[in-house]
């Protein structure tokens, strides 16, 4: 039967052409708008880290002098940065922050190119379990003493070294010699949850280098920098003493216990500050978030946003109350062919699932349609708008949720004139033509 | 076959309420042709839905083959029309997207055979009407006594024991409505019975029994045979004033 009122459905969707089109039009816009502020919303809405969510803990220090902002910082100064280190209660822990520099090969043809660097420590690798195709982390000797090794991912492998295995390998940075040591594979954290404040959306970056030549090379921060105090730097080594907070600290924590101890321990480091003249404010302290709260704390998903999702779902919902309203026009028209049908052995609810079979296969065109749309408009405002890939790619997904939801929706809306219909008293429709 | 005990129906609306049918008794032996007449308005329609199940009634019983099927479901009384009983209508009633043979298909269809049987049953009905070879035509491109013909070929189609015709051959001229009576003829000596409401006199007289219904009773000839025929003049009289619609 099934086939049958597919098949029905079909002649009636094709003998109102335009008025199909309207309703299919109508639900696939409905459908397009939602899946694309829902697409946005969930791409920013996601926690990437997964199990490992509860175990990674962001720093943050409150160590603002007095009348300064009330917020505790998302990020740390220099010195704070090396005075966590201290701390032996943490599985693992890492400093970081954003660089880039000019890249070269030993080729002298080599057009040298300018890329994001990220300066961090050996355990950055394992903690945020980053997956390498060659080698392997620099040594953590070398987060103490520095050396000129990196690690690069499988992007750059590829344009500098055809993608072999490039362990051991050179190349330059700011024209000084560096060793590869490992090649990550891709690796795409979407929102970058590690470093929120630049850009929680924006592309990995393509080199590691140990966070340990900082002050020798003087990397500068390619990242957002913030400072309460209006200090006077004049060189690198001056900026590294500064008040400035430019580096991202997580500690991984793998017990309840562990992040009480490492809790105490953190306000016991900013007592000490205290008694140093640093961290002025009364309200001084130290705080960890895990992924989530860090995911929230940064407010990845703007509050507008959340109102969009609301928004397009309501427009959704005009576009369907719409669409009953045709749907019913259309339906009533052929009251007398149901009259027939219902007389020569139709059951009212034969009747019903012939006219929801027809709604619903209007709902799956407008589901493929609506998908169309959105796609179309993620990627303009991919390139209208420079939002990262990320962001706007449409979830894989959404290719079912998308015909799902207009089904669904279009099911709900059919609903009520396909009961009117299968209602038809069908004496009333018989007696004359 | 079928029977009906004190059948009545009322039809409320706003201002008036109306028997269309009262005390209606009335049984059909397996393999009669009935043809019922009467005035326009006394109910013959409304009997006719209510014999096919098209419609409910406000009182009474109506047995069919031995069962009292007063209050079946929908989905019970949309089978016993689908298996027991065809339906033939004074306006033809075809599906106007649907070609004859898909037309002739419908009940089969509510029915679940397979398509082999659908098909084989959808020439053999079409070659009984004489129009196996216009298959593929839509209604449109038919006339109306072949339109009519399609329709009883829709009605033959799944094989019904019981056919009911509300006016057959009030739309066609006589030669037409001559060769679809005949065609009911040959049916009913097949086996089937017919129920035909007609206004056509001369068609009447050919069915094996005559009633008449007047203000929703049935005044059935046979019975009268043999009679002092002023009688029943009289008694109609009585129950057309007793049977006028009345305001509320
Ligand atoms: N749906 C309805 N609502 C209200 N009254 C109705 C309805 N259907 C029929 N009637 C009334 O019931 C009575 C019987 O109608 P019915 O159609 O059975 O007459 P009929 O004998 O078939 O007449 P005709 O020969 O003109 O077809 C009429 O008075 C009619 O007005
Ligand atoms: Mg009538």
């Amino acid at each position: 039967m099934f086939f049958y009122y597919m098949d029905l459905g079909w002649r009636s969707i094709k003998k109102t052409p335009y008025l199909s089109l309207l309703m299919v039009l109508a639900i696939s816009i409905g459908i397009g708008i939602t899946i694309t502020t829902f697409n946005v919303y969930q791409q920013m809405n996601t926690n990437p880290a997964g199990e490992r969510s509860t175990q990674l803990f962001a720093v943050q220090l409150m160590s603002q002098g007095k009348d300064t902002w009330p917020d505790i910082n998302a990020q740390i100064t220099y010195q704070d940065a090396m005075n966590l280190r201290q701390s032996t209660i943490p599985t693992r822990q890492i400093a970081m922050y954003k660089t880039g520099a000019a890249v070269q090969t030993g080729d002298a043809n080599f057009q040298p190119m300018l890329e994001n660097i990220r300066a961090t420590d050996s355990d950055f690798f394992d903690l945020f379990s980053v997956p390498f195709i060659y080698g392997a982390p620099w040594d953590k000797s070398i987060d103490v003493d520095a050396a000129y090794q990196v690690v690069i991912d499988a992007d750059l492998n590829q344009r500098l070294f055809k993608g072999e295995n490039s362990v051991g390998r050179e190349l330059y940075l700011n024209q000084m010699p560096y060793q590869v040591v490992g090649v990550i594979a891709d690796w795409h954290q979407s929102p970058k949850y590690y470093d929120l404040n630049n850009g929680p959306f924006s592309d990995p970056e393509s080199i590691y280098v140990p966070l340990s030549l900082a002050p020798i090379e003087e990397f500068e921060s390619w990242g957002n920098n913030q400072s309460w105090n209006t200090e006077n730097i004049r060189n690198y080594q001056e900026g590294l003493h500064s008040e400035t907070h430019w580096l991202q600290y997580w500690v991984e924590l793998e017990s309840e216990q562990q992040v009480q101890d490492y809790q105490a321990w953190l306000q016991a480091y900013v007592k000490q500050q205290q008694g140093l003249g640093r961290f002025e404010r009364d309200d001084a302290r130290g705080e960890v978030s895990d992924v989530q709260a860090w995911l929230d704390f940064n407010k990845v998903v703007p509050e507008d946003n959340k109102i969009l999702v609301g928004l397009s779902v309501l427009f959704l919902v005009v576009c369907l109350v719409n669409m009953l309203g045709l749907l019913l026009a259309k339906f009533l028209k052929r009251a007398p062919e149901v009259g027939v049908r219902r007389a020569i052995g139709a059951s009212r609810l034969q009747i019903f699932a012939q006219y929801m079979i027809e709604v619903a296969m209007i709902g799956a065109a407008g589901g493929v349609f609506g998908l169309l749309w959105a796609w179309m408009a993620l990627s303009l405002l991919t390139s209208r708008f420079k939002l990262g890939e990320a962001l706007t790619q449409l979830d894989l997904s959404m290719w079912i949720f998308a015909p799902m939801i207009a089904i669904v929706s279009t099911l709900l809306a059919g609903m009520y004139p396909a009961w009117r219909i299968c209602r038809t008293q069908p004496s009333i429709y018989l007696k004359s033509q | 076959m079928l029977a009906m005990k004190n059948v009545s129906k009322i039809f409320k609306t706003d201002l008036v309420e109306t028997h269309a049918l009262r005390d209606f008794n009335l049984e059909v032996n397996e393999g009669e042709f009935v043809a019922v007449t009467g005035p326009s308005g006394s109910g013959k329609t409304t009997f006719l839905n209510i014999a096919g199940l098209l419609e409910g009634f406000t009182q009474g019983d109506y047995f069919l083959d031995g069962v009292n099927i007063s209050n079946v479901s929908d989905n019970k009384s949309a089978a016993i029309r689908n298996e027991k009983i065809g339906f033939i209508f004074q306006g033809f009633n075809l599906i106007s997207d649907l070609n004859l043979a898909e037309n002739v298909e419908v009940p089969l269809r509510y029915r679940g055979f397979n398509a082999k049987e659908r098909q084989r049953r959808v020439i053999e009905a079409l070659e009984q009407v004489g129009l196996a070879a216009r298959m593929k035509h839509l209604p449109s491109q038919l006339s109306g006594g072949q339109q009519q013909r399609v329709a009883i070929a829709r009605a033959l189609a799944g094989k019904p024991r019981f056919l009911l015709a509300d006016e057959p051959t009030g739309n066609l001229d006589s030669l037409m409505a001559r060769q679809v009576m005949a065609l009911l003829e040959n049916i009913n000596q097949a086996g089937t019975t017919i129920i035909m409401v007609t206004h056509d006199g001369d068609l009447a007289r050919r069915a094996q029994r005559n009633i008449q219904i007047v203000d929703g009773q049935v005044c059935d000839f046979s019975l009268y045979q043999g009679q002092d025929l002023s009688a029943t003049k009289e008694a109609h009289q009585q129950v057309n004033i007793a049977n006028k619609p009345v305001a509320v």
